[in-house]
């Protein structure tokens, strides 16, 4: 039966194989459920997530769409296949996250959005509260320079001189959004009117979230009141108090946080795991200050999930690496594409968590451990991907793709995930036979022939040899006296010439390339002058004087040849570099003119 | 010849007329048609015979001569589907069994390996932009035509565009081409006559069409013409049309050769083998026939079959001079030179004497062993050669010569050679440049290696040497280009892969 089983799988694994490039294919571990290719949906995993949001025990679909890029972003609500509530964000969105903030009942979840140093707080789809992130310290010299500015005691150019230096000092982080966009200004006027309208507002310096996670505050269980963790711009984690929106607890990390990973209880004891800008993963405990550095990975995160006591993190070379909480490197996969992003299946009924990944040709690999386990595959990259409760349906996958589409799938209920690794054994191609083309009697009988000549074989050839280097030598003399080459074998005028002609005629373009190929000496005075039949061609210009020409560099010149005989024949036109006052060119490029189409159709 | 003269002199005039048409003497012919219908202008039967003799003048195989224009290429309205499925268009090559790799065979503009044949067509498949079609190197020998309805057919065939000293002989626009439709007799003729002589496809097709309907659809021949005129107007349905209807009233080489020209222009190279093999069970053993399949085969990239037909075509025809070279270049391609060899003796023997030939011959006998007979080959070759770019290319074969022997003196002379033979050789500015890289030359050779680049964009070699050389210089941004090139035109080129994959690494790494 063992065997039977085995064999249905490969059979499967085919049958996906061939669905390729069909939207609606993929493995057969999943129903396709819906697929709407123009749902103009732009946005990414950390702004996905599920939640029962009306508390009528149907989950809905949450996403914070980017909208292009610049506006139109919106939160949007999906119930099922369609979308039932749109909310406007003012700023682009950086995460989603959904909690309940207090036991009133019906138990109704809370929705963060966070966008710019702000965190949207809605409840029943209405906007419910805004949190803003405490002001950064003003930089004084800063503070003096705009108050300065303020009193009409500096003039704008001085104004931005200075602050480009404070500027250069310290990073970019240092100056406030004012003053940065003030340094962005390219001219006078603007600088001026912007001082005017900005200069009596007191400054502020402000940090952006980069990135938001929820963490369950003294309880464990599914609807439990839980805190907001935000990472942010300016190197800090803060975990939010989800009644008052205090900050309870404020950390450091030695780089900005990218992903944010929580496991614990605020009350209890938690962890955190941070991957931050500079290519390091973090840890945390409660109590602490500052991140303990636990991994150094040796290519920048794509995305960062924890499993169990694992961290595994996707990075920019094609790898999925798999690290304890120690920071001890456990396996490491390597990938047949770019990952784009990825997200944990959590697959409670079977107990078990796995990995999915995203790949830049559209496929989504499922990693359970270090083993692959189901490929889904897509015509389109996939940007979004959330596994989770949708509706009444436990195991549903919603995927955005690059495109814009909305996948959303569900796992069959008797879908079974083998422990066993397909890609295991030696790889294909050795199995594969070398295309050696067998020894023909041809050539036995050859090698007889030389076997007993072979003293006069070589001789022969040898002497053949000797005149042959004779021959060369004599023609490539002829060529260098003639100096018919179009690279120059004279050390004291390296030069390199190639031309092309286009067009269809009667009138052509020949553009004419000439390129100094030493290493430091610059040519001067030469010229570009034309053979040609005067009875066929005219040029524009039978000469053209070469400026100095450049080591390296390949100098473009142009002129225009018109065919004047009608009678469908064409011939060479011979292009010299010549220098001033000699007699012989420095190079020769002969050029085979096309046929001059237009007078021939005409 | 006194005596002949007079004997002309005395003979019937027509008689003499015929007596010259029969032995190919066309102008003479012409003269004595054109003294007779001064005499009398209604002499139907000197007015039939000087338009044969007009006609056989400038006479081209219509079924060979097809180059596929740059306008019919770039201006496709008969695309249908842009991404075909492997193995069934000629626009895809690169996916056929059998044939060796880019590595080994060299590749041309198009992705397609060189046919070992050089006839109309074999530079066929499409360029990726028009600035490609017209960069091409165009000359008289090797230039896409802009369209097939100019280009080459005039090129070759006719006779229209030189001028007549005393007019035309007939005016086409003056004709009441009804009248002559009717003339079985004439009509004929006159079709030939402006179809061939005056290149002027409309109006032959409209004396066709009247034609074909005088006779009540019953002439296979009639519609055969207006299949020719509509492949030549582009209207390859209509054409397809036509020679199915001939072909059901009268099976004929010709009308199935032309239909499968169609199904080639319409990119449909199955149905092509499968009306070839239609013809082949009315006509069996026809070479013709045979030599289209392997055609087809060949441009699809799939080697195997095409060897296959060929050999098919020797066992009709052992003198087959295509089916010979085709054969011969598959095996020197395939690391059998000594079976090539055997090949080009064969074509040797049959009195082809040309400088290619003795140039392949060098070659195989060296990659054969054969020493002896190799350098005095390819001299014979440069003795032979009256065209610079074929002189290029045996240059080019002893500088490989030279590389193998070691002798990069010699091998560096002659790749200047090359070059001042043939100033667009990609091939031989890429070898220069690994000849100037082997010197410590560094700079020298990037100019080589970027001057065969931007001549050859199919070519992987410069492509691979300029990376692999800005890699070791540590220009990393233009190596990654480079390769990325040379991967998009071999893509198994395993080198070029992994220099791809360590930049790549190179690039991710913090």
């Amino acid at each position: 039966m063992a065997t039977e089983a085995e064999q249905n799988k490969m059979n499967d694994s085919l049958a996906s194989d061939g669905n390729r490039g069909n939207s609606q294919g993929g493995s057969s571990k999943w129903l396709s459920a819906h697929f709407d290719p123009v749902a103009s949906l732009y946005t990414f995993s950390s702004c996905m997530t599920f939640s029962d949001i009306t508390g009528d025990g149907e989950n809905r679909l949450v996403i914070a769409d980017l909208g292009t890029g610049a506006h139109n972003m919106k939160l949007k609500i999906y119930k099922g296949t369609s979308l039932v509530n749109e909310n406007t964000i003012i700023d682009l969105p950086t995460g989603v996250a959904t909690f309940y903030m207090d036991t009133i009942e019906p138990r109704v979840p809370a929705v963060a959005v966070a966008s710019g140093p702000y965190l949207y707080v809605y409840k029943n789809l209405r906007p419910y509260f805004k949190f803003t992130l405490p002001p950064l310290e003003v930089n004084p010299v800063e503070q003096d320079l705009w108050n300065q500015a303020r009193d009409d005691k500096i003039d704008v150019t001085v104004l931005r001189e200075m602050l480009d230096s404070i500027r250069r000092e310290g990073t970019e982080g240092a100056l406030t959004v004012r003053s940065l966009r003030f340094l962005m200004l390219p001219d006078r006027d603007q600088m001026e009117m912007f001082a005017q309208s900005y200069k009596h507002t007191p400054l502020k310096r402000q940090t952006v979230i980069t990135c938001l996670a929820t963490l369950k505050k003294s309880s464990a269980e599914d609807d439990a009141i839980s805190c907001l963790v935000v990472g942010t711009e300016c190197k800090e984690i803060y975990v939010l108090d989800p009644e008052a929106f205090t900050i309870q607890a404020r950390m450091s990390v030695p780089s900005v946080p990218v992903f944010l990973r929580v496991t614990g209880l605020f009350d209890v004891e938690y962890r955190l795991v941070v991957s931050c800008r500079n290519g390091n993963i973090y840890t945390l405990k409660k109590g602490m200050k500052t991140g303990k550095l636990c991994v150094e990975l040796t290519s920048q995160p794509v995305g960062v999930e924890r499993i169990g006591k694992n961290i595994i993190a996707g990075c920019m070379d094609q790898t999925l690496q798999c690290y304890t909480i120690k920071g001890k490197k456990l396996w490491t996969v390597y990938l047949s594409d770019n990952i784009i992003t990825m997200s944990v299946m959590d697959h409670k009924q079977k107990g078990f968590k796995a990995v999915m990944v995203a790949l830049d040709n559209g496929d989504v690999q499922i990693y359970r451990d270090k083993y692959l386990i189901d490929t889904i595959k897509t015509d389109s990259a996939i940007t979004g991907i959330q596994y989770g409760r949708f509706g009444r349906e436990d195991c549903s996958l919603v995927l955005t793709t690059r495109k814009g589409g909305l996948l959303i799938k569900i796992l069959k209920r008797n879908a079974v995930f083998e422990e066993k690794d397909f890609a295991r054994g030696p790889p294909a191609a050795q199995n594969q036979r070398l295309n050696v083309p067998k020894k023909t009697k041809v050539f036995v009988d050859q090698t007889m022939r030389e076997r007993e000549n072979g003293v006069a074989m070589h001789r022969m050839f040898q002497h053949d040899l000797y005149r042959l280097r004779l021959n060369t030598a004599r023609e490539y003399v002829k060529v260098l006296n003639s100096s018919m080459n179009p690279v120059s074998t004279n050390l004291a005028e390296p030069l390199k010439l190639s031309a092309q002609v286009q067009g269809i005629g009667p009138t052509f373009k020949m553009t004419v390339n000439l390129q100094n190929t030493s290493l430091s000496v610059p040519i001067m005075n030469t010229l570009i002058s034309f053979l040609y039949d005067e009875k066929l061609y005219s040029l524009q210009k039978t000469m053209i004087p070469v400026p100095l020409l450049v080591p390296g560099l390949n100098y473009k010149f142009e002129t225009l040849v018109e065919c004047v005989n009608d009678k469908g024949i064409s011939d060479v036109i011979k292009a010299f570099v010549v220098k001033e006052g000699a007699t012989s060119p420095i190079i020769t490029a002969v050029i085979n003119m096309p046929v001059s189409e237009t007078v021939v159709v005409a | 010849m006194p005596c002949q003269a007079r004997l002309l002199e005395t003979m019937d005039p027509l008689f003499v007329a015929l007596n010259l048409f029969r032995r190919r003497k066309f102008e003479e012919c012409v003269d004595v048609c054109t003294e007779l219908l001064q005499k009398n202008p209604y002499d139907q039967s000197a007015w039939h015979l000087k338009m044969r003799a007009l006609t056989e003048q400038v006479y081209v195989d219509e079924v060979e001569v097809d180059e596929e224009g740059i306008a019919e290429m770039m201006m496709d309205d008969n695309v249908i589907a842009s991404v075909s499925r492997p193995g069934t268009s000629l626009k895809t090559p690169g996916t056929g069994q059998g044939a060796p790799s880019a590595g080994v065979r060299p590749m041309s503009q198009s992705g397609r390996p060189l046919s070992g044949f050089v006839r109309p067509g074999t530079q066929s498949g499409r360029p990726g932009t028009m600035e490609q079609a017209i960069r091409t190197p165009r000359t008289a020998h090797t230039a896409r035509p802009v369209t097939s309805a100019s280009g080459r057919f005039v090129r070759l065939g006719t006779a229209s565009m030189l001028s007549t000293p005393d007019g035309p002989f007939i005016n086409l626009a003056r004709l009441n081409f009804a009248k002559y439709a009717a003339k079985p007799n004439l009509a004929k003729a006159l079709f030939e006559y402006i179809f061939h002589h005056e290149n002027d496809v409309r109006n032959a097709l409209e004396l066709a069409s009247l034609a074909t309907q005088a006779c009540q659809f019953k002439d296979w021949w009639w519609k055969v013409q207006l299949g020719k005129c509509y492949y030549r107007l582009g209207l390859y349905r209509d054409a397809e049309k036509q020679f199915k209807s001939a072909l059901v009233q009268q099976p004929m080489v010709d009308t199935y050769l032309y239909l499968c020209k169609v199904y080639v222009r319409l990119d449909q190279p199955l149905t092509a083998v499968e009306v070839f093999q239609q013809g082949l069970e009315k006509f069996p053993g026809e070479t013709t026939l045979q030599t289209g399949i392997a055609r087809v085969y060949e441009a699809m990239n799939d080697m195997s079959n095409a060897v296959k037909c060929y050999k098919d075509v020797l066992k009709h025809d052992s003198t087959h001079i295509e089916a010979l070279a085709c054969i011969a270049s598959h095996h020197f391609y395939t690391d059998q030179p000594e079976i090539a060899l055997r090949y080009y003796r064969r074509l040797l023997q049959m009195g082809v004497y040309s400088a290619e030939l003795f140039n392949n011959l060098g070659l195989c006998c060296f990659y054969a062993q054969q020493y002896d007979m190799t350098l005095q080959s390819f001299e014979r070759a440069l003795s032979l050669s009256d065209n610079d770019l074929i002189t290029a290319d045996i240059w080019y074969n002893i500088g490989q010569v030279a590389m193998g022997i070691g002798d990069t003196g010699l091998a560096q002379q002659c790749f200047r050679l090359v070059l001042s033979a043939n100033n667009d050789h990609a091939e031989g500015y890429n070898n220069l440049g690994v000849l100037e890289l082997r010197k410590g030359h560094v700079d020298q050779a990037r100019a080589f290696f970027q001057a065969a680049q931007g001549l050859a964009p199919h070519m992987f070699e410069a492509h691979y040497n300029f990376g692999a050389l800005a890699d070791q210089v540590g220009d990393l941004q233009s190596s990654y280009n480079a390769i990325k090139k040379s991967v998009e035109a071999y893509p198994d080129h395993a080198d070029s892969k992994d220099l791809l994959m360590q930049l790549k690494k190179h690039f991710s790494v913090l």
